[in-house]
């Protein structure tokens, strides 16, 4: 009798194993078909419920917060959030693995490198101007050069009505009133950005160097992420900072005309960022660098954003998530970016980089 | 001891030369003064909010609608948070109230005068001073770290906050309860525990509960400890223990450095939503005090 | 006597249970109340031992030079330090009087009826959450801030201390001033309750004597009230200081995030506080230490800041038999 009881019991227990290999393999296929890499995302299969997290750059969060919108309609069972808090808080919350997905608007310092649990892929997904906002009511079209951009978030030029200025102004009056510069509180790709075009394009005035945070002078005031900026210069009279386009368009902000490598003044505008893009070349890591670009209809403080992803993925259905949204922020996404006044991807530079899409998890 | 009362108009007020009688009187008027100094702030904030928050918050989106994905967005939808505030704080409050009646249960009971009871008073005291920042890294370094932002994370920084004003609260609610009441118990045959039970917290329970209230109150309102164990979200999260969250505080503090008229209001919104939990939590408080406490009294 | 006892039957099935619910019981209470020494001890062991590698790389410069690059690896916490004193120092200074005033009007000026109402009142401050205050602080006061702190320079500009401190570039309000303003209306609650307590032990006996000698109003609680009160008062004192030094949120707001040591009060700086909130969340490598080092110092400061006060009420107890 023991002996039949026992049969039937590795019969039940080998039809279950079959039934769970089964059923393990269909899930496999599944998220396997989610993986197509098509430029219609109107094609890709429904993805399996998975959360992604993500955080870092407010520089393109406007972006994101709109592809994650868009994302849902054709992938409901994927929620997908960016929390934003700087490109600081993006890495360092990748690090802590606390986060699946990171934005950041500056590459990772080589010593930083070991602090990430595993290798990680750099996924460029738009560019943007970084406007040089300002609030004076007597001048609406500013122009500045980059020594004077230097000299100004230096803290040497102290007052609106400063020779500098004046020599590139010649047509406007400029008030007597005192400068007062805002820049980030936090760790910002946008300051590293907009420091690196400080150091090629002013190597002479700019003395502060390139970094996430810099040693500015005192005096000068602090906003937390691109929208404390946006609000500081919003309702300071006489203030100047550094703020991402989208945020200054959306938030009505004037921004200046800066002069380019090539001696123009040009404004900060889609059109003159892509413009910047045009020539950028591609590192092997997919990082580039359209900051200071020729050319003479580009806006030379164009900075490029990615998203950072781990290489290893343990979870099949995040792996598949992670893919899908990338793939779409290629596909659809493009097409999104100039309605929240983000620059697309040149397709030499797209094309890489859906390629790289299937080496995650690979 | 009846006062005695100067009686206006007679020696006292003749004999004071009048520039003894201007001191007084400018004295009384500083002193008046400084409560219209304090209420001044008070009604500009209360009305304030209320102006700038109302009309969000009246809607019925504010409390079914999950936070708009675009930040420079418009509108209303509060949702997640509210939810995110009520879960937390009530989490930590199941932590907290048991394990803080109990303490105070102990400093009261138990330790009579000894040295060990002596130390945890005086801890339990300089605890409730520790900057709740503190908590929040305290707990984002041990917990969060190992096992990412959650609901829970955010409920265990709460929950340090409140458990030394839960346990001061009532250890002095237990020590009012008079001793006779014990004692009777005793003579009647009651073991320890049981008579704590069914007499001694009984007794106090008003007081515990006034004072459990506020503290409710208080975490409810607070920032710092949620901004590093909770993470962030935009659609409601129900799970305590597993996926970001979020609450009104945190959100109140983001957007408060926003540059979009949208992002501000929803911060009023939710401030306004914020002082309403608190306010109801304050006067459920007072209540008992007042309501509850009177029945007890011998 | 309205409580009822239940007795208990005396029968002997009885005892085995409550012998084993009266261990039990010891034993859980006993936990709970050294939970918050264990709490305590976990606190203080593991912030020291994530901030070690900075204090162990900078030593003493940690906490006396003044230049906070953590892109450089400079951690000097000198500004922060200093923005941390100066604010709360200008919120006592702004707080005590006027708490102490208000105590005063409840106790000795305001009718009986209108005593409990004031009280309410002056508590529904306390209930404002600090992320509120901060809210209003940076939207609606700092703004409107700076055109009085303009006036006020032009009135003591000339004079030769007060001109400086009261200058600053006040042009988003986001200042000291402005911080320690805020800090000042969220202290004044807990300063006035314990000023206010202090004050009701005051025996009636001793104003009654003051009256009976002649004295005025002011004179009577010059000469009665306040002396007899002043270890509850430097009580209420610490502990309004304990509140502000740990005041996050609120000063993080509108304190405007620029580490610097000026005696400007008008203009912008940064505080202990209010640096580990705004960047902690971001912090990696040497940076994540120096800040939880940050944490570490408020967290002994405050400690410290407990103790005192908690003498200072122990001392004012033994003096009124037990009433604050």
């Amino acid at each position: 009798m023991i002996h039949s009881r026992a049969r039937w019991l590795v019969a039940l227990v080998l039809a279950f194993g079959l039934l769970a290999a089964a059923c393990g393999s269909d899930t496999k296929k599944g998220s396997g078909g989610g993986n197509s890499t098509s430029s219609t995302t109107a094609a890709a299969k429904k993805l399996a419920a998975a959360t992604l997290n993500g955080s870092g750059a407010t520089f393109p969060q406007a972006y994101y917060e709109t592809v994650i919108s868009e994302f849902k309609k054709p992938q409901p069972a994927v929620t997908v959030t960016y929390g934003g808090g700087g490109s600081g808080k993006g890495q360092s919350d990748l690090q802590a693995g606390l986060v699946q997905w990171a934005g950041s608007d500056s590459t990772v310092k080589p010593e930083d490198m070991a602090k990430f649990k595993g290798p990680f892929l750099y996924f460029p997904t738009v560019a943007a101007p970084i406007t040089v906002s300002y609030n004076l009511a007597a001048v609406k079209n500013l122009q500045l050069s980059p020594d004077t951009l230097a000299g100004i978030f230096g803290g040497k030029i102290t007052k609106w009505d400063d020779a500098a200025i004046k020599a590139d102004n010649p047509k406007a009056t400029l008030p007597a009133d005192a400068i007062t510069v805002v820049h980030r509180a936090d760790a910002s790709g946008t300051t590293g950005n907009f420091t690196k075009y400080l150091v090629a394009a002013a190597p002479t005035a700019w003395t502060l160097g390139t970094d996430k945070v810099v040693a500015w002078p005192t005096g000068q005031q602090a906003g937390t992420a691109n929208g404390g900026v946006a609000q500081l210069v919003h309702d300071t009279a006489g203030a100047i900072g550094y703020v991402d386009y989208s945020d200054a368009k959306a938030a009505q902000l004037v921004f200046a005309s800066i002069k380019n490598a090539d001696g123009k003044y040009v404004a900060p505008s889609v059109d003159s960022a892509t413009a910047a893009l045009a020539g950028a070349t591609l590192n092997a890591d997919l990082t580039y660098n359209p900051l200071n670009a020729p050319g003479a209809k580009t806006y030379p403080i164009t900075a490029p954003t990615y998203i950072l992803v781990y290489t290893a993925q343990a979870d099949p259905a995040v792996k598949a998530a992670l893919q899908g949204l990338l793939a779409f922020i290629y596909a659809d996404g493009q097409t999104l970016a100039p309605t929240v006044d983000f620059a697309p991807l040149p397709a030499a530079i797209l094309g890489k980089a859906k390629a790289q899409i299937a080496k995650i998890g690979a | 001891m009846t006062a005695i009362v100067p009686p206006t108009g007679s020696i006292t007020a003749s004999t004071a030369t009048p520039w003894r009688r201007i001191k007084s009187a400018m004295a009384t008027t500083g002193i008046v003064g400084s409560l219209f100094l304090a209420l001044v702030p008070l009604v500009l904030i209360i009305g304030y909010v209320i102006s700038r928050g109302w009309s969000l918050m009246a809607t019925s989106e504010w409390f079914t609608g999950s936070i708009p994905i675009l930040t420079r967005a418009a509108g209303p939808g509060m949702r997640p948070a509210i939810i995110g505030t009520l879960m937390i704080t009530g989490a930590a409050t199941a932590m907290a109230v048991p394990l803080g009646v109990l303490g105070g249960v102990f400093l009261s009971e138990y330790s009579g005068g000894s040295r060990f009871g002596r130390v945890v008073r005086f801890f339990a005291e300089v605890m409730t001073g520790v900057p709740s920042i503190v908590m929040g890294i305290f707990i984002a370094t041990i917990w969060v770290a190992a096992n990412g932002f959650s609901a829970f994370a955010g409920a265990l920084a709460l929950g340090c906050l409140m458990l030394p004003v839960i346990i001061r609260t009532s250890d002095e609610m237990l020590r009012l309860v008079p001793r006779e009441l014990r004692e009777s118990a005793y003579a009647l045959g009651g073991r320890k525990a049981g008579t704590i039970l069914r007499v001694v917290l009984p007794a106090a329970a008003p007081g515990i509960i006034s004072g459990a209230l506020l503290a409710v109150a208080r975490a409810a309102g607070e920032t710092a400890p949620l901004l590093f164990t909770i993470g962030f979200v935009n659609d409601t999260n129900t799970s305590l223990f597993s996926g970001n969250n979020t609450a009104l505080s945190v959100q109140i503090f983001k957007n408060a450095t926003q540059v979009y008229p949208g992002s501000q209001e929803r911060a009023w919104a939710a401030a306004l939503t914020l002082i309403a939990i608190v306010f109801v939590f304050t006067i459920l408080s007072r209540l008992v005090s007042t309501f509850l406490g009177r029945k007890h009294q011998s | 006597m309205t409580t009822t006892l239940e007795a208990p039957a005396l029968s002997g099935s009885q005892r085995p249970p409550g012998r084993l619910l009266d261990r039990t019981f010891r034993g859980v209470v006993l936990f709970a109340g050294a939970l918050v020494l264990i709490i305590l001890a976990l606190i203080a062991g593991t912030m020291v031992n994530k901030a070690m590698p900075i204090f162990r790389s900078e030593g003493l410069g940690y906490f006396t030079h003044d230049v906070w690059d953590p892109a450089h690896a400079k951690f000097g916490t000198l500004a922060f330090t200093f923005g941390t004193v100066v604010v709360s120092s200008l919120a006592l200074l702004l707080a005590v009087p006027v708490s102490i005033g208000i105590a005063l009007f409840t106790t000795e000026v305001a009718p009986p009826w209108l005593r409990k109402p004031v009280t309410y009142l002056v508590d529904l401050l306390a209930a404002v959450p600090s992320v509120v205050y901060g809210l209003w602080g940076i939207l609606v006061l700092a703004p409107a801030l700076p055109g009085f702190y303009d006036n006020i320079h032009s009135v003591v500009g000339g004079v030769p201390i007060l001109g400086t401190l009261f200058s600053g570039d006040p042009i988003s309000g986001r200042s000291f001033m402005t911080a320690g303003v805020i800090l000042a209306i969220m202290i004044t609650p807990i300063v006035t309750s314990i000023a206010r307590e202090t004050f009701t032990t005051v025996p009636q006996s001793l104003k009654d004597a003051a009256h009976a000698l002649g004295a005025t109003r002011w004179e009577m609680i010059r000469a009665a009230v306040i002396p007899h009160s002043r270890s509850g008062l430097v009580a209420g004192i610490l502990v309004g200081l304990g509140r502000a030094l740990g005041e996050t949120i609120a000063v993080a707001l509108v304190i405007g995030s620029s580490p610097q040591i000026s005696a400007k009060l008008f203009s912008s700086g940064d505080a202990l506080a209010a640096v580990i909130a705004n960047q902690f969340g971001e912090a990696t490598g040497n940076t994540r230490p120096a800040l939880i080092g940050m944490a570490v110092v408020l967290f002994l400061v405050t400690l410290v800041v407990g103790v005192l006060a908690r003498g200072y009420v122990a001392r004012a107890e033994r003096r009124t038999g037990g009433a604050v």
